[in-house]
Protein backbone atom coordinates (compact mmCIF):
# COMPACT_ATOMS: atom_id res chain seq x y z
CA UNK A 1 0.00 0.00 0.00
CA UNK A 2 1.20 3.47 -0.62
CA UNK A 3 -0.83 5.79 1.43
CA UNK A 4 -3.75 6.02 3.38
CA UNK A 5 -5.38 9.39 3.73
CA UNK A 6 -8.48 9.97 5.97
CA UNK A 7 -9.44 13.00 6.17
CA UNK A 8 -8.04 15.06 8.43
CA UNK A 9 -10.20 16.54 11.34
CA UNK A 10 -7.52 19.47 11.60
CA UNK A 11 -8.53 23.16 10.02
CA UNK A 12 -5.88 23.51 6.91
CA UNK A 13 -4.90 26.25 8.44
CA UNK A 14 -3.80 24.79 11.59
CA UNK A 15 -2.44 22.14 9.80
CA UNK A 16 -0.03 24.61 7.95
CA UNK A 17 1.14 26.19 10.78
CA UNK A 18 2.00 22.37 12.60
CA UNK A 19 3.48 21.80 9.22
CA UNK A 20 5.78 24.93 9.43
CA UNK A 21 6.51 24.75 13.05
CA UNK A 22 7.39 21.49 13.21
CA UNK A 23 9.22 21.25 10.22
CA UNK A 24 10.77 19.37 9.39
CA UNK A 25 9.83 18.35 5.63
CA UNK A 26 13.15 19.64 4.26
CA UNK A 27 14.44 17.78 1.60
CA UNK A 28 16.49 15.10 3.42
CA UNK A 29 19.97 14.97 3.45
CA UNK A 30 22.60 12.46 5.12
CA UNK A 31 22.83 13.50 8.65
CA UNK A 32 24.67 10.65 10.07
CA UNK A 33 25.48 11.75 13.45
CA UNK A 34 26.95 7.97 14.45
CA UNK A 35 27.24 6.35 11.44
CA UNK A 36 26.99 6.48 7.41
CA UNK A 37 23.90 5.60 5.86
CA UNK A 38 25.10 3.85 2.64
CA UNK A 39 23.28 0.69 3.74
CA UNK A 40 20.04 2.02 2.99
CA UNK A 41 18.94 2.10 -0.72
CA UNK A 42 17.77 6.06 -1.57
CA UNK A 43 16.89 4.11 -5.15
CA UNK A 44 14.03 1.71 -3.63
CA UNK A 45 12.35 4.39 -1.88
CA UNK A 46 8.88 3.04 0.12
CA UNK A 47 5.83 4.61 1.40
CA UNK A 48 3.27 2.52 3.51
CA UNK A 49 1.15 2.96 6.11
CA UNK A 50 2.29 1.25 9.39
CA UNK A 51 0.99 1.56 13.25
CA UNK A 52 3.91 3.13 15.80
CA UNK A 53 4.83 0.39 18.39
CA UNK A 54 6.98 3.04 19.79
CA UNK A 55 9.43 5.99 19.23
CA UNK A 56 13.05 4.83 20.87
CA UNK A 57 14.02 8.02 22.23
CA UNK A 58 17.47 7.36 22.31
CA UNK A 59 21.64 8.05 21.40
CA UNK A 60 23.13 7.93 19.26
CA UNK A 61 20.17 7.54 16.64
CA UNK A 62 16.18 7.53 17.71
CA UNK A 63 14.55 4.78 15.92
CA UNK A 64 10.63 4.47 15.46
CA UNK A 65 9.66 1.02 15.69
CA UNK A 66 6.22 0.62 13.14
CA UNK A 67 3.78 -2.65 13.11
CA UNK A 68 2.92 -2.58 8.96
CA UNK A 69 1.13 -4.71 7.12
CA UNK A 70 2.68 -6.82 3.85
CA UNK A 71 4.29 -4.38 1.81
CA UNK A 72 6.35 -4.55 -1.55
CA UNK A 73 7.70 -8.08 -1.05
CA UNK A 74 7.50 -7.93 2.71
CA UNK A 75 6.07 -9.99 5.18
CA UNK A 76 3.74 -8.19 8.08
CA UNK A 77 5.62 -7.42 10.83
CA UNK A 78 8.21 -5.27 12.66
CA UNK A 79 10.34 -2.64 11.21
CA UNK A 80 12.83 -0.18 12.35
CA UNK A 81 13.17 3.02 10.94
CA UNK A 82 16.41 4.92 11.80
CA UNK A 83 16.30 8.42 12.20
CA UNK A 84 19.40 10.39 11.47
CA UNK A 85 20.36 11.50 14.90
CA UNK A 86 19.99 11.73 18.24
CA UNK A 87 17.04 13.04 20.85
CA UNK A 88 19.64 16.01 21.51
CA UNK A 89 19.44 16.66 17.43
CA UNK A 90 16.41 15.99 16.86
CA UNK A 91 15.15 18.12 19.37
CA UNK A 92 16.24 21.37 17.79
CA UNK A 93 13.89 20.31 14.77
CA UNK A 94 10.93 20.04 17.00
CA UNK A 95 10.82 16.28 17.49
CA UNK A 96 9.87 15.44 21.09
CA UNK A 97 9.51 11.85 22.86
CA UNK A 98 5.96 12.10 22.69
CA UNK A 99 5.46 13.97 18.86
CA UNK A 100 4.60 9.86 18.50
CA UNK A 101 2.36 7.93 20.07
CA UNK A 102 2.10 4.43 20.26
CA UNK A 103 -0.85 3.16 18.27
CA UNK A 104 -0.79 6.49 16.25
CA UNK A 105 -1.30 5.28 12.49
CA UNK A 106 1.31 6.90 10.43
CA UNK A 107 2.16 6.64 6.43
CA UNK A 108 5.95 6.70 6.82
CA UNK A 109 8.79 7.41 3.51
CA UNK A 110 11.61 5.60 4.50
CA UNK A 111 14.51 4.24 2.20
CA UNK A 112 14.97 0.50 3.29
CA UNK A 113 18.09 -1.39 4.22
CA UNK A 114 19.81 -2.87 1.04
CA UNK A 115 19.70 -6.50 1.94
CA UNK A 116 16.53 -6.98 2.72
CA UNK A 117 15.56 -6.86 6.03
CA UNK A 118 12.22 -4.78 7.51
CA UNK A 119 14.41 -1.80 8.41
CA UNK A 120 15.39 1.42 6.70
CA UNK A 121 16.36 5.01 6.84
CA UNK A 122 13.47 7.38 8.86
CA UNK A 123 12.85 10.17 6.22
CA UNK A 124 9.17 11.68 6.82
CA UNK A 125 6.13 10.15 8.64
CA UNK A 126 2.32 12.08 8.19
CA UNK A 127 0.28 11.00 11.05
CA UNK A 128 -2.79 10.13 9.83
CA UNK A 129 -5.72 11.49 11.98
CA UNK A 130 -4.19 15.26 12.20
CA UNK A 131 -2.27 15.06 9.13
CA UNK A 132 1.10 16.38 11.27
CA UNK A 133 4.19 15.53 9.23
CA UNK A 134 7.33 14.75 10.77
CA UNK A 135 10.28 15.00 8.70
CA UNK A 136 13.99 15.63 8.85
CA UNK A 137 15.67 18.92 7.91
CA UNK A 138 19.33 20.17 8.62
CA UNK A 139 20.59 20.24 12.37
CA UNK A 140 19.77 23.46 13.14
CA UNK A 141 22.94 25.28 14.84
CA UNK A 142 25.10 23.02 12.38
CA UNK A 143 25.37 25.65 9.47
CA UNK A 144 26.35 29.27 9.25
CA UNK A 145 24.15 31.72 10.78
CA UNK A 146 21.91 33.31 8.14
CA UNK B 1 64.66 8.33 69.60
CA UNK B 2 67.69 9.61 67.11
CA UNK B 3 66.42 11.25 63.76
CA UNK B 4 67.58 8.36 61.98
CA UNK B 5 65.82 5.47 63.93
CA UNK B 6 62.47 7.78 63.15
CA UNK B 7 62.58 7.51 60.05
CA UNK B 8 62.76 3.89 59.94
CA UNK B 9 59.08 2.58 60.55
CA UNK B 10 58.40 4.93 57.44
CA UNK B 11 61.04 3.39 55.64
CA UNK B 12 59.83 0.11 56.42
CA UNK B 13 56.71 1.16 55.54
CA UNK B 14 57.61 2.55 52.15
CA UNK B 15 59.20 -0.58 51.04
CA UNK B 16 56.04 -2.77 52.02
CA UNK B 17 54.00 -0.24 50.24
CA UNK B 18 55.34 0.99 46.87
CA UNK B 19 52.37 3.08 46.55
CA UNK B 20 53.30 4.99 49.77
CA UNK B 21 56.61 6.01 48.72
CA UNK B 22 55.41 6.75 45.61
CA UNK B 23 53.09 9.65 47.02
CA UNK B 24 56.11 11.19 48.12
CA UNK B 25 56.46 12.99 44.78
CA UNK B 26 52.42 13.56 43.87
CA UNK B 27 52.47 16.68 43.67
CA UNK B 28 49.73 18.82 45.48
CA UNK B 29 47.46 21.49 44.02
CA UNK B 30 46.79 24.53 46.17
CA UNK B 31 42.96 25.31 46.22
CA UNK B 32 42.14 28.28 44.09
CA UNK B 33 42.18 31.42 45.11
CA UNK B 34 39.67 34.18 44.01
CA UNK B 35 42.01 35.47 42.02
CA UNK B 36 42.61 32.59 39.77
CA UNK B 37 38.48 32.91 39.79
CA UNK B 38 39.23 36.13 38.78
CA UNK B 39 40.97 35.64 35.58
CA UNK B 40 38.80 33.29 34.22
CA UNK B 41 36.76 36.37 33.83
CA UNK B 42 39.40 37.95 31.42
CA UNK B 43 39.48 34.83 29.07
CA UNK B 44 37.75 35.22 25.94
CA UNK B 45 33.30 34.51 26.73
CA UNK B 46 33.77 30.70 25.09
CA UNK B 47 30.16 29.81 26.97
CA UNK B 48 26.76 28.20 25.28
CA UNK B 49 26.62 25.60 22.95
CA UNK B 50 29.19 25.03 20.04
CA UNK B 51 27.25 23.47 16.83
CA UNK B 52 29.85 21.88 14.27
CA UNK B 53 29.67 23.52 10.73
CA UNK B 54 28.82 20.63 8.85
CA UNK B 55 29.29 22.43 5.24
CA UNK B 56 32.53 23.15 6.34
CA UNK B 57 33.50 20.10 7.66
CA UNK B 58 32.73 18.57 3.87
CA UNK B 59 34.46 21.72 2.42
CA UNK B 60 37.35 20.79 3.88
CA UNK B 61 37.40 17.42 3.33
CA UNK B 62 37.26 18.05 -0.38
CA UNK B 63 39.64 21.34 -0.68
CA UNK B 64 42.38 20.46 1.83
CA UNK B 65 42.38 16.21 1.78
CA UNK B 66 44.28 14.47 4.64
CA UNK B 67 47.81 13.67 2.88
CA UNK B 68 47.73 10.18 3.61
CA UNK B 69 50.66 7.88 2.56
CA UNK B 70 50.56 5.89 -0.27
CA UNK B 71 49.75 2.83 0.81
CA UNK B 72 47.32 4.02 3.50
CA UNK B 73 45.47 6.22 0.70
CA UNK B 74 44.61 2.78 -0.95
CA UNK B 75 43.00 1.66 2.61
CA UNK B 76 41.36 5.02 2.03
CA UNK B 77 40.36 4.53 -1.50
CA UNK B 78 38.65 1.11 -0.22
CA UNK B 79 36.12 2.67 2.50
CA UNK B 80 35.18 5.22 0.63
CA UNK B 81 34.27 2.40 -2.71
CA UNK B 82 32.70 0.19 0.18
CA UNK B 83 30.24 3.04 1.44
CA UNK B 84 29.66 4.10 -2.29
CA UNK B 85 28.44 0.52 -2.90
CA UNK B 86 26.47 0.78 0.16
CA UNK B 87 28.26 -1.16 2.75
CA UNK B 88 30.04 1.30 5.06
CA UNK B 89 32.43 0.62 7.41
CA UNK B 90 31.17 1.62 11.18
CA UNK B 91 34.04 3.27 12.44
CA UNK B 92 31.92 4.34 15.74
CA UNK B 93 29.38 1.75 15.87
CA UNK B 94 31.15 0.19 19.24
CA UNK B 95 30.43 3.44 20.71
CA UNK B 96 33.62 3.72 21.82
CA UNK B 97 35.02 7.71 22.16
CA UNK B 98 36.17 9.28 18.57
CA UNK B 99 39.19 10.16 20.04
CA UNK B 100 41.28 13.42 19.53
CA UNK B 101 41.58 14.76 17.00
CA UNK B 102 38.44 12.98 15.22
CA UNK B 103 36.19 14.42 18.01
CA UNK B 104 36.71 17.85 16.46
CA UNK B 105 37.09 16.88 12.91
CA UNK B 106 33.99 14.81 11.99
CA UNK B 107 31.62 15.15 15.08
CA UNK B 108 27.89 16.45 13.70
CA UNK B 109 27.02 17.17 17.26
CA UNK B 110 27.14 20.54 19.96
CA UNK B 111 30.04 20.44 22.28
CA UNK B 112 30.62 22.94 25.11
CA UNK B 113 34.10 24.67 27.06
CA UNK B 114 33.97 25.12 30.18
CA UNK B 115 37.20 27.12 32.35
CA UNK B 116 37.80 26.18 35.83
CA UNK B 117 40.98 27.74 37.34
CA UNK B 118 44.14 25.63 35.85
CA UNK B 119 41.64 23.68 33.31
CA UNK B 120 39.83 23.85 30.09
CA UNK B 121 37.31 21.11 29.85
CA UNK B 122 35.34 19.98 26.55
CA UNK B 123 32.23 18.15 26.80
CA UNK B 124 30.37 16.81 23.53
CA UNK B 125 27.24 15.90 23.01
CA UNK B 126 25.68 12.55 22.47
CA UNK B 127 28.25 10.44 23.90
CA UNK B 128 29.29 10.88 27.80
CA UNK B 129 32.67 9.83 26.66
CA UNK B 130 33.37 12.63 24.80
CA UNK B 131 35.27 14.53 27.23
CA UNK B 132 38.68 16.53 26.87
CA UNK B 133 40.58 17.96 29.75
CA UNK B 134 43.41 20.30 29.13
CA UNK B 135 45.54 21.30 31.97
CA UNK B 136 46.16 24.80 31.80
CA UNK B 137 47.75 25.13 35.37
CA UNK B 138 51.41 25.57 33.57
CA UNK B 139 52.44 21.88 34.01
CA UNK B 140 54.79 20.24 31.77
CA UNK B 141 53.93 17.73 29.21
CA UNK B 142 54.67 14.19 30.83
CA UNK B 143 57.47 12.12 28.72
CA UNK B 144 55.75 9.13 28.84
CA UNK B 145 51.99 9.86 29.16
CA UNK B 146 49.35 6.49 29.50
CA UNK B 147 47.79 6.17 26.24
CA UNK B 148 44.09 7.30 26.14
CA UNK B 149 41.58 7.69 23.31
CA UNK B 150 41.75 11.63 23.58
CA UNK B 151 45.12 11.62 24.95
CA UNK B 152 47.39 14.32 27.66
CA UNK B 153 46.95 17.76 26.51
CA UNK B 154 48.40 20.48 28.11
CA UNK B 155 47.72 24.42 27.37
CA UNK B 156 48.02 27.80 27.58
CA UNK B 157 46.66 31.17 26.23
CA UNK B 158 48.41 33.06 24.13
CA UNK B 159 46.45 36.18 24.00
CA UNK B 160 42.60 35.22 23.62
CA UNK B 161 43.83 31.71 21.41
CA UNK B 162 43.88 28.54 23.52
CA UNK B 163 47.06 26.98 22.58
CA UNK B 164 46.65 23.11 22.72
CA UNK B 165 49.01 20.23 22.61
CA UNK B 166 48.06 16.99 22.42
CA UNK B 167 49.80 13.42 22.93
CA UNK B 168 49.39 9.76 24.52
CA UNK B 169 46.65 9.07 21.99
CA UNK B 170 46.24 5.01 21.67
CA UNK B 171 47.03 3.46 18.47
CA UNK B 172 43.95 2.15 17.52
CA UNK B 173 42.20 5.82 17.60
CA UNK B 174 41.00 6.57 13.99
CA UNK B 175 42.07 9.84 12.01
CA UNK B 176 38.86 10.04 10.56
CA UNK B 177 37.29 11.53 7.62
CA UNK B 178 33.83 10.59 8.35
CA UNK B 179 31.89 7.89 10.14
CA UNK B 180 32.66 5.14 7.54
CA UNK B 181 36.20 6.56 6.49
CA UNK B 182 39.41 6.17 8.55
CA UNK B 183 42.29 4.65 9.36
CA UNK B 184 43.82 3.67 13.17
CA UNK B 185 46.35 6.64 13.83
CA UNK B 186 48.61 3.35 14.38
CA UNK B 187 50.89 5.27 16.75
CA UNK B 188 53.18 8.78 17.79
CA UNK B 189 50.23 10.77 16.79
CA UNK B 190 50.66 14.53 18.32
CA UNK B 191 47.93 16.71 17.89
CA UNK B 192 48.71 20.76 18.03
CA UNK B 193 45.31 22.90 18.10
CA UNK B 194 45.34 26.84 17.95
CA UNK B 195 41.25 27.41 19.05
CA UNK B 196 39.78 31.04 18.64
CA UNK B 197 36.83 33.39 17.77
CA UNK B 198 36.75 34.27 14.30
CA UNK B 199 33.53 36.54 14.74
CA UNK B 200 31.67 36.93 17.98
CA UNK B 201 29.93 33.92 17.58
CA UNK B 202 32.14 31.17 15.46
CA UNK B 203 34.81 29.10 17.19
CA UNK B 204 37.61 27.61 14.96
CA UNK B 205 40.02 24.72 15.87
CA UNK B 206 42.84 25.40 13.67
CA UNK B 207 44.94 21.73 13.95
CA UNK B 208 47.89 20.32 13.03
CA UNK B 209 47.76 17.06 12.90
CA UNK B 210 51.07 14.64 13.49
CA UNK B 211 50.41 11.03 12.39
CA UNK B 212 53.55 9.57 11.10
CA UNK B 213 52.69 6.35 10.70
CA UNK B 214 49.76 7.26 8.65
CA UNK B 215 50.35 10.92 7.03
CA UNK B 216 53.20 12.04 4.43
CA UNK B 217 53.43 15.02 6.18
CA UNK B 218 51.47 16.95 9.14
CA UNK B 219 47.93 18.05 8.03
CA UNK B 220 47.05 21.15 8.83
CA UNK B 221 43.00 21.95 8.82
CA UNK B 222 40.41 24.00 10.39
CA UNK B 223 37.08 23.37 12.01
CA UNK B 224 34.42 25.88 12.54
CA UNK B 225 31.59 25.89 15.52
CA UNK B 226 29.01 27.86 15.54
CA UNK B 227 27.71 29.33 19.08
CA UNK B 228 24.09 29.31 20.21
CA UNK B 229 22.75 30.06 23.42
CA UNK B 230 18.70 29.11 22.51
CA UNK B 231 18.07 26.86 25.83
CA UNK B 232 16.89 24.44 22.98
CA UNK B 233 20.42 23.57 21.70
CA UNK B 234 21.34 22.94 25.42
CA UNK B 235 23.51 19.64 25.67
CA UNK B 236 21.41 16.95 26.81
CA UNK B 237 22.77 13.42 27.94
CA UNK B 238 22.91 11.14 25.16
CA UNK B 239 24.60 7.78 26.44
CA UNK B 240 26.24 5.94 22.93
CA UNK B 241 25.22 2.49 24.17
CA UNK B 242 22.05 3.06 25.44
CA UNK B 243 21.14 2.24 21.71
CA UNK B 244 22.51 -0.98 22.16
CA UNK B 245 19.24 -2.07 24.19
CA UNK B 246 15.52 -1.77 24.05
CA UNK B 247 13.13 -1.34 27.17
CA UNK B 248 12.02 -4.42 28.53
CA UNK B 249 10.44 -5.36 31.92
CA UNK B 250 12.00 -8.65 33.85
CA UNK B 251 9.83 -11.44 35.37
CA UNK B 252 9.14 -9.79 38.50
CA UNK B 253 8.02 -6.71 36.83
CA UNK B 254 11.16 -4.50 37.21
CA UNK B 255 11.96 -2.07 34.04
CA UNK B 256 15.12 -3.37 32.49
CA UNK B 257 17.30 -2.70 29.15
CA UNK B 258 17.34 -5.74 27.26
CA UNK B 259 20.16 -5.71 24.46
CA UNK B 260 18.61 -4.91 21.19
CA UNK B 261 19.24 -7.74 18.28
CA UNK B 262 21.28 -5.63 15.33
CA UNK B 263 23.51 -6.25 12.97
CA UNK B 264 26.28 -4.51 11.23
CA UNK B 265 25.00 -1.62 13.99
CA UNK B 266 21.58 -1.54 12.87
CA UNK B 267 19.19 -1.90 15.56
CA UNK B 268 16.53 -4.49 13.73
CA UNK B 269 13.42 -6.54 14.50
CA UNK B 270 14.49 -9.99 15.93
CA UNK B 271 14.50 -12.20 13.39
CA UNK B 272 11.52 -14.41 15.22
CA UNK B 273 9.75 -10.82 15.87
CA UNK B 274 6.88 -10.26 14.94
Amino acid sequence: MTSATKPSPMPPRFRRLLAVALVLAVPAMPLAAHHSFAMFDPGRPMTFQATVKTLQWTAPHAILWVQAGPVGGYDAGLWSLELPTSPGNLSKMGWSRTVLKPGDKVVVDINPMRDGRRAGQFKKARIVATGKVLGIGTIPGTQPPK
Amino acid sequence: MRPASRLLPLLALAIACPAIAQRASDRVDPAPTAADWQAIARLPDWSGTWSPDIVDQNAQIRTNPTPWKPDIQRQVDHWTAEEAAGRPKGLLIDCLPHGTPTFILITHNALEILFSPGRVTILGESDGNRLRRIHTDGRAMPADPDPSFHGYSVGHWDGSTLVVDTKGILPQVYLAVSEAVGIPNNGDMRVKERIHLVDPDTLAFDLEIDAPRVLTRPWKTTRLYHRKRQRSHEIVEGVCRQGDFRDATDARGNAIFAPAYQQDGNILPAPNEK
